[in-house]
């Protein structure tokens, strides 16, 4: 990942330390990512279930919380209810061991603005904190997979009118090149656009995912259970 | 390793779907079966119903013969979780009914219903309104029985696990109470146009009919009682195969940890075995069930091999599925070989596999951010990229484009029209 170090974005020119929350039930887990990447953020706070995490996060107010999406107490989803309805401009990036497509669509439907696994390299889990900090999404490749899963099949143009339903030809795009295994930069340079851009794109494709009733999500998630 | 396949006790049927329902479910648990339009099923049974009310009985006939849609199991990890309250599942969320439709669907059955009665050939106007204000209140109590979960009732003792599913809310009661009245105000019709006849027998065929009635109220209750017994039964049977498998999974887990005490000088060899062991009981715990002989299948399992074989990361994203056959067998082999160039010779760690399938083609990429290489300088005996992967894929129809260049990475797409 030798590009992607170089490629950190460092706004204004200074490294902005961001202020990070962990919550994660596994203590062992929330210290070895203190460990990997406490020297570049600010870890401001700790959870370990879901009344922990909440009055750990309404207390330090961070700019970002890594969350497991498995948690005592109800997961991930439930905190970000609860965070969500006092705080609804908080940030969220889900952090899991499971990849399966119930819990990745399930977290972000409920609100979070990034979904990686725990096998993540540190350099990375930084790059991801901080994009979600600056109010982008993060897609891994697999996240990307899901939407176009979701979204793809024969769309019978005539009966979709709402925007919200459909991806556009350039997000569909976006979405593959990340599941190819493209950073944003490298999108950037492929389609000769702005990384700002692809980021608009990224962004445009959460929301769709949180907010959309297609019915061929609805009708995706039904049948995987998802949702 | 395979993921184990928990396959359904019984062959797939046809069930009720309550997320989609206007009523019961049957409609479009049978549109899901037989791949209709769920419209036109309902439209025929509001057509069938005109004549002589076939379709009512059609309808509540199957209303108790299908089963509601059980969930499909889900793999352990995810269960367990649940269990644990580590995370919050939402039921499938209901497809909002479309009122357009249903008041169409109302209208055209309310205006069949006047036709035939005015047109003389529906039911004799004496067994008509028996027949609407019972089967009204028929509906309304077998409605209830649908509604009222069965989990919230384990753990309760005694009567209150009787009632408590009633009490819950007063609404459930009220139903419950006016859909009896529809029933008894019904038998009460029709108990008063009985013809004459002797005084015994005029009591038996009354207590015969409520007898039958009140049977007929309380038939899905007797009906889930049975299927819970057979329900219990199953999962048993599941419950001993995953205990069988977790005990495998748990003798592989201590011998890869023997194993990596033995191999502790060996950082590769112990990273490559924690990746294989991680690589396991991640797709057993949280994994979909795997089919075999998809494309998917056989490229995730060589992504698999080529992590052990080569010491490498192979993120792989599938989208969409189709069954191998012998032209994509070849694509998957390219593919394969695209793995192994990019492991062997890119000299990183991770490689990167994207496959999208749809109705016309099947695309690959194959990607690593490496070192990458100039085309024009490939020596024509290195046979890897031009005979096992270019050559391979145009004997099958389909066609590779490399991109690289050095120290930029590269790409191999593969494509074929299917």
């Amino acid at each position: 990942m030798t590009e992607q170090q170089n490629t950190q974005p460092e706004p204004q020119g200074a490294p902005a330390a961001w202020r990070v929350v962990i919550v994660d039930d596994h203590a062992m887990f929330r210290s070895g990512v203190k460990h990997d990447i406490g020297a570049r953020v600010q870890v401001v706070g700790e959870g370990e279930d879901v009344p922990t995490a909440v009055a750990a996060v309404l207390k330090a107010d961070p700019d970002v919380v890594l969350l497991d999406v498995h948690l005592p107490g109800g997961g991930g989803v439930e905190v970000l209810k609860q965070v969500h309805a006092t705080e609804p401009e908080m940030k969220f990036l889900a952090l899991s061991v499971s990849d399966a497509a119930e819990d990745v669509i399930g977290v972000i439907r409920a609100g979070a603005r990034g979904y990686v696994t725990k096998s993540i390299s540190a350099d990375e889990l930084v790059d991801a904190i901080g994009r979600v900090a600056e109010g982008d999404a993060v897609f891994s490749p697999r996240l990307a997979g899901f939407v176009l899963d979701a979204f793809s099949g024969s769309i019978d143009v005539a009966a979709v009118d709402e925007e919200l339903d459909r991806l556009s030809q350039r997000e569909r795009e976006v979405m593959r090149l990340i599941a190819r295994g493209y950073a944003y930069k490298e999108i950037a340079r492929e389609l000769f656009i702005s990384i700002k851009t692809v980021e608009t794109h990224v962004s445009s494709v959460l929301r769709k995912l949180q907010l959309s009733n297609r019915h061929q999500l609805t009708r995706w998630a039904t049948d995987r259970r998802l949702v | 390793m395979t993921t184990p396949v928990l396959a359904p006790a019984v062959p797939h049927r046809a069930d009720r779907r309550l997320d989609a329902a206007w009523l019961a479910g049957v409609c479009s648990g049978l549109a899901v079966h037989l791949n209709w339009p769920v419209l036109v099923l309902r439209v025929g049974f509001v057509l069938l119903s005109a004549s002589m009310g076939v379709g009512v009985i059609v309808y509540l006939v199957l209303w108790l013969a299908l089963p509601l849609a059980a969930e499909s199991p889900r793999a352990p990890g995810l269960e367990a979780a649940r269990r644990g309250g580590l995370r919050t599942v939402q039921g499938p969320s209901r497809v909002p009914a479309d009122l357009g439709a249903m008041s169409a669907v109302v209208l055209l059955g309310t205006g069949l219903l006047w036709f035939a009665q005015s047109a003389g050939f529906g039911l004799p106007s004496a067994a008509l309104w028996p027949a609407l204000i019972g089967t009204t209140g028929l509906m309304l109590i077998w409605w209830q029985a649908d509604h009222i979960p069965t989990r919230s009732m384990k753990g309760l003792t005694g009567m209150r696990r009787w009632f408590a599913p009633l009490i819950a809310h007063w609404s459930r009661i009220v139903r419950i109470l006016l859909g009896l009245l529809g029933l008894g105000t019904a038998v009460g019709l029709i108990v008063v146009q009985l013809p004459e006849m002797s005084e015994t027998s005029r009591t038996l065929l009354v207590l015969a009919i409520v007898v039958f009635t009140l049977l007929l109220a309380a038939a899905p209750w007797i009906i889930r009682v049975r299927r819970s017994l057979t329900a219990v039964r199953e999962e048993k049977m599941l419950a001993d195969a995953r205990a069988d498998m977790a005990a495998h999974l748990h003798d592989s887990v201590l011998q890869t940890l023997a194993l990596i005490q033995r191999q502790a000088s060996d950082p590769k060899a112990v990273s490559s075995l924690a990746r294989r062991q991680e690589r396991e009981l991640r797709a057993w715990l949280y994994g979909e069930t795997a089919e075999t002989g998809t494309v998917k299948a056989a490229l995730v399992t060589a992504a698999a091999e080529i992590e052990d074989d080569h010491g490498v990361d192979v993120e792989i994203v599938v989208v969409g599925d189709r069954d191998l056959d012998q032209e994509l067998r070849s694509l998957v082999q390219a593919a394969r070989e695209a793995m192994v160039n990019a492991a062997r010779h890119a000299g990183v760690d991770k490689v990167d596999v994207y496959a999208e399938l749809d109705e016309g083609t099947v695309e690959v990429f194959v990607r690593d951010r490496g070192a990458g290489f100039s085309l024009d300088e490939v020596p024509a005996d290195r046979m890897g990229v031009r005979g096992s992967i270019v050559e391979r894929l145009r004997r099958a129809g389909g066609s590779a484009t490399i991109r690289s260049a050095p120290g930029e990475g590269t790409e191999v797409r593969l494509e074929m029209k299917r």
